[in-house]
C-alpha cells in the first residue's frame, strides 16, 4: 500500500505482545498531516505501546509503521529529527532550569537557531524560565515537556497524556498550548483518557480498548454514528416519576445530583413521558433533552469506564 | 557518536552536580574528610605515647629510678598509683587497662644482683592489664621493649645482635602516604560506580531516559558522556585529596604518568560494573543499594585502608580477584615505591579488567532497556 502525501502515519496491522498478553493487537489507521489525531482509550488499553512504537521508542513484534514516508523499522535516524515527542509523565533534570533544559534538548537535535523566548511564550513559561524544573507545578512540567518537543520544529508532534493529574486550571492551560500548535498547522499525536479533551481538541478520534480499535471519526461523526440515541434528564427525584415512567416500558436511572435520567430514541417518546409526568399531576422544575457525549459513546462501544475515579455522566442505561 | 550532543549531556551533567550539594559532598568533601580523621589519627605513630600508671609499693631511689626510666623515650607518661590501693580494683574503678607494680623489696633484691653479683636474683614486675582492651596489647610491646633494654643495660655487656635497618626505598613512608592512593582510589570507584548505576535507575525511573530515546543521541554519545562526566568527577575528587594531603600533612608522593593513567582506567572500571547492575536496579533505592553491596566488600577488601597482607590468607586470595586491589597496588606502586615495572604490571590488569567491564556494560545498556 502507498503511502498518500497527506499521510504524516499509516499504521497497517500493528501488533505489539509481551508474551501471551496482546498489548496491541491488529490495529491499523492513518493520521492525515495537519491535524489533531486523539488516540483515546482507558489505562491498560495500548495507547501508550502504540504511540512509542509509533516515535521509535519499541519495536513492534509485528505490522508495519510509516512515519512521514518512512518505514520506523527502518529509518529511525532520519525520523527522529522530524517528530517531537511528550513522553507520558515526562521528567527533566531536576536541577536544570527552564530555559536550560530547551536549550540542552535544542543541542542534542542540533538546532542553532531554536528561538527558546518563543518557544516559552508559546508555553506560557517565560516567567519560570530560571526556575528549576524540580520546582515547576504538574502544569508547568508538561508546558515545558511540550517546549521541549518543540525543539528542533516537529512536523508531527507526540504528546502522550499530557493532562493526566493536572487540575482543571492547568488542564485547560495545556489545551491553549494545543490548540496554538493546530493553529500552527502541526500535526499532533494525542493520547488520552479524557474523552473531553479529545472532543474539543482533535479532528479525528480513535477509540482503542484492550488493543484493539473500536472507532475512528471526527467526533461529531462517532456521535452521530454511534450514538442514536438521546439522553432525557428530569430535575426530579421523585418516585412517582420514576414509577409513571417505567410504566412506559423506559428504563430511568437516578443520578447523584437527583435528577432523573432515561435513554430515549425518538423525540415521541419524550413527549409521551412528559406527557405522562403531566397527567399524574407532578410539576416538574426542570427537564433537558441533549445527544449523548464522546464518553457517553465509549461507554455504550465498550462497555469500560474510562478512568479510575471518573464520574458517572448518569447516562441511560 | 557527536561531539555537541557529548558536550552537551556533560555541561548539563556538571551542572546538576553543581546545584546537588549530597553528590558534591560525597564526591569531594567525604574522600577529603576521610583523609584528614585517618591522616590524623595515623599521621606520626612514632610519637605515640600512652598514661602508664605505676603503683610502686617499695618507694626507694631504685624504685623511683625506674618509673623515670619507664617514661624516658617519650612512650609512656607515667602516673603514680597510691601504693596502698588494691590494683586489680583500682584499675577497675579507675577503668585502666595496664597497671604496673613495683614489689616492695625491689631495691634490695636490685642491691643482690648488682652489688653482690647474685647472679639468680631477679625480681617480677606485675601488670594488672585488661584483656578485652585492643590497645594495651601495643602497650605491652612497649612495656617488654623497655624491660629488656634495662636488663641489657644491668648486664653490662653489649648486645651480640642487633638489628640495623635498610629500606628498599627511596625513602620512609609514613602511613598517611600508604593511605592516601587508596583513597583515590576508593573515590573514583565510589563516585564511578554510584554516578553511573544511580543515574541510570533515577533517570529510568523519571522516564527521563525515554525521553532522550526519541532525540538524535545515541548508546555511544551517552555512554561517552557518562564517562567523561565521571572523569571529571574524578579529577576534581583526586586534587582535593591530594590538595589537603600535601597541604594538611605534607605527604611526599610520586604523582607521574600512572596518577592520571589509573583514573582513567578506573574510571572505564567501574562506569562499566554502574552499567552492568543497572538492569538489577530498577528503582533509584535498588540502585543506592546494589552499589553498597559491590562497594563495601571492595573498600574493606582490597586494601584501601590497611595493607592487604593484615587479613587472613583467604581473604588475601579474594582480594586478588577485586579490581579496586590492582588500582590500589598500582597507585602506591607509583605513587610511593616509584616502581614503574609493578605500575606497569598492574595497569595492564587493571586496563584488561576495564576493557571486558566496559564492553559487557556497553553491551547490556541499551535505550529500550533503560527506557
Amino acid at each position: 500500500m502507498t503511502d498518500s502525501p497527506n499521510d504524516a502515519i499509516v499504521v497497517e496491522k500493528l501488533t505489539k505482545r509481551y508474551g501471551d498478553l496482546h498489548a496491541v493487537n491488529d490495529v491499523s489507521f492513518t493520521v492525515k498531516k495537519g491535524e489533531v489525531f486523539a488516540f483515546v482509550g482507558p489505562n491498560g488499553a495500548g495507547k501508550t505501546t502504540t504511540v512509542e512504537i509509533i516515535d521509535t521508542i519499541r519495536t513492534p513484534t509485528s505490522g508495519r509503521v510509516r512515519v512521514l514516508g518512512m518505514d520506523v523499522a527502518k529509518r529511525k535516524r532520519d525520523i527522529v529529527p522530524r517528530i517531537g515527542v511528550l513522553p507520558q509523565g515526562f521528567a527533566s533534570f531536576d536541577r536544570i532550569t527552564v530555559s536550560e533544559s530547551i536549550r540542552y534538548y535544542s543541542s542534542l537535535f542540533g538546532c542553532k537557531h531554536t528561538d527558546v523566548d518563543a518557544l516559552m511564550d508559546l508555553t506560557n513559561l517565560k516567567h519560570k524560565r530560571d526556575v528549576q524544573f524540580k520546582k515547576l507545578s504538574g502544569g508547568l512540567k508538561e508546558r515545558l515537556g511540550i517546549a521541549i518537543a518543540l525543539v528542533n520544529d516537529p512536523e508531527l508532534v507526540f504528546l502522550d497524556e499530557p493532562t493526566t493529574g493536572l487540575d482543571p486550571h492547568a488542564r485547560r492551560a495545556v489545551w491553549d498550548v494545543l490548540l496554538g500548535l493546530k493553529s500552527k498547522g502541526k500535526t499532533v499525536f494525542l493520547t488520552t483518557h479524557y474523552m473531553e479533551e479529545a472532543e474539543l481538541l482533535a479532528d479525528t478520534v480513535t477509540i482503542i480498548s484492550n488493543g484493539k480499535i473500536v472507532a475512528i471519526g471526527s467526533p461529531d461523526e462517532l456521535i452521530e454514528r454511534n450514538a442514536n440515541y438521546m439522553c432525557l434528564t428530569l430535575k426530579s427525584a421523585d418516585e412517582n416519576v420514576l414509577q409513571a415512567i417505567r410504566n412506559l416500558k423506559f428504563e430511568p436511572v437516578k443520578d447523584i445530583h437527583h435528577n432523573i435520567k432515561v435513554r430515549v430514541e425518538h423525540t415521541d417518546d419524550v413527549q409521551a413521558i412528559l406527557a405522562a409526568i403531566k397527567n399524574a399531576g407532578i410539576a416538574l422544575p426542570g427537564v433537558d433533552v441533549r445527544k449523548p457525549n464522546l464518553e457517553e459513546v465509549f461507554l455504550s462501544l465498550t462497555g469500560d469506564q474510562l478512568r479510575e475515579g471518573a464520574p458517572s455522566h448518569g447516562a441511560a442505561q | 557518536m557527536t561531539a555537541r550532543i557529548i558536550a552537551a549531556n556533560l555541561k548539563v551533567k556538571l551542572r546538576s552536580f553543581s546545584r546537588e550539594k549530597s553528590t558534591m559532598f560525597f564526591a569531594i568533601a567525604f574522600p577529603v574528610i576521610l583523609v584528614l580523621v585517618f591522616g590524623a589519627i595515623f599521621t606520626k605513630p612514632e610519637h605515640m605515647n600512652f598514661d602508664l600508671p605505676v603503683q610502686d609499693l617499695d618507694q626507694s631511689a631504685a624504685s623511683a629510678q625506674l618509673v623515670k626510666s619507664l617514661a624516658v623515650d617519650g612512650v609512656f607518661r607515667t602516673i603514680l598509683v597510691p601504693s596502698d590501693a588494691n590494683p586489680v580494683l583500682y584499675a577497675r574503678v579507675h577503668k585502666l587497662n595496664l597497671l604496673l607494680v613495683i614489689p616492695h623489696d625491689f631495691e634490695e633484691i636490685q642491691k643482690s644482683r648488682i652489688k653482690k653479683r647474685d647472679r639468680d636474683a631477679s625480681i617480677a614486675l606485675t601488670y594488672v592489664y585488661d584483656p578485652s582492651s585492643t590497645s594495651v596489647t601495643t602497650k605491652l610491646q612497649f612495656l617488654n621493649a623497655i624491660v629488656a633494654a634495662t636488663n641489657q643495660k644491668m648486664s653490662g655487656t653489649a648486645p651480640f645482635i642487633t638489628l640495623t635497618e635498610q629500606s628498599i626505598l627511596n625513602k620512609k613512608y609514613r602511613f598517611i602516604e600508604f593511605f592516601v592512593p587508596g583513597i583515590i582510589a576508593m573515590a573514583v570507584m565510589t563516585s564511578s560506580l554510584s554516578g553511573a548505576l544511580n543515574m541510570n535507575a533515577e533517570l529510568r525511573q523519571k522516564g527521563i531516559l525515554r525521553k532522550l530515546a526519541t532525540t538524535p543521541i545515541t548508546r555511544i554519545d551517552w555512554l561517552l558522556s557518562n564517562i567523561l562526566y565521571q572523569l571529571v568527577l574524578a579529577i576534581i575528587s583526586t586534587t582535593s585529596i591530594l590538595l589537603v594531603s600535601y597541604v594538611v600533612f605534607a605527604v611526599r608522593l610520586q604523582i607521574n604518568f600512572w596518577l592520571p593513567a589509573y583514573i582513567v582506567l578506573a574510571v572505564f572500571v567501574f562506569v562499566g560494573f554502574g552499567m552492568m547492575l543497572t538492569p538489577f536496579a530498577k528503582e533509584a533505592e535498588s540502585a543506592a543499594a546494589a552499589a553498597n553491596a559491590f562497594l563495601f566488600p571492595m573498600m574493606f577488601l582490597s586494601g584501601t585502608f590497611f595493607p592487604v597482607e593484615m587479613m587472613p590468607g583467604f581473604l588475601q586470595k579474594f582480594a586478588r580477584v577485586l579490581p579496586l586491589y590492582y588500582v590500589n597496588e598500582g597507585l602506591r606502586a607509583s605513587m610511593i615505591f616509584n616502581d614503574n615495572m609493578a605500575a606497569a604490571r598492574n595497569a595492564a590488569i587493571t586496563g584488561g579488567i576495564a576493557a571486558a567491564v566496559f564492553a559487557a556494560g556497553a553491551l547490556i545498556t541499551r535505550w529500550d532497556s533503560v527506557a
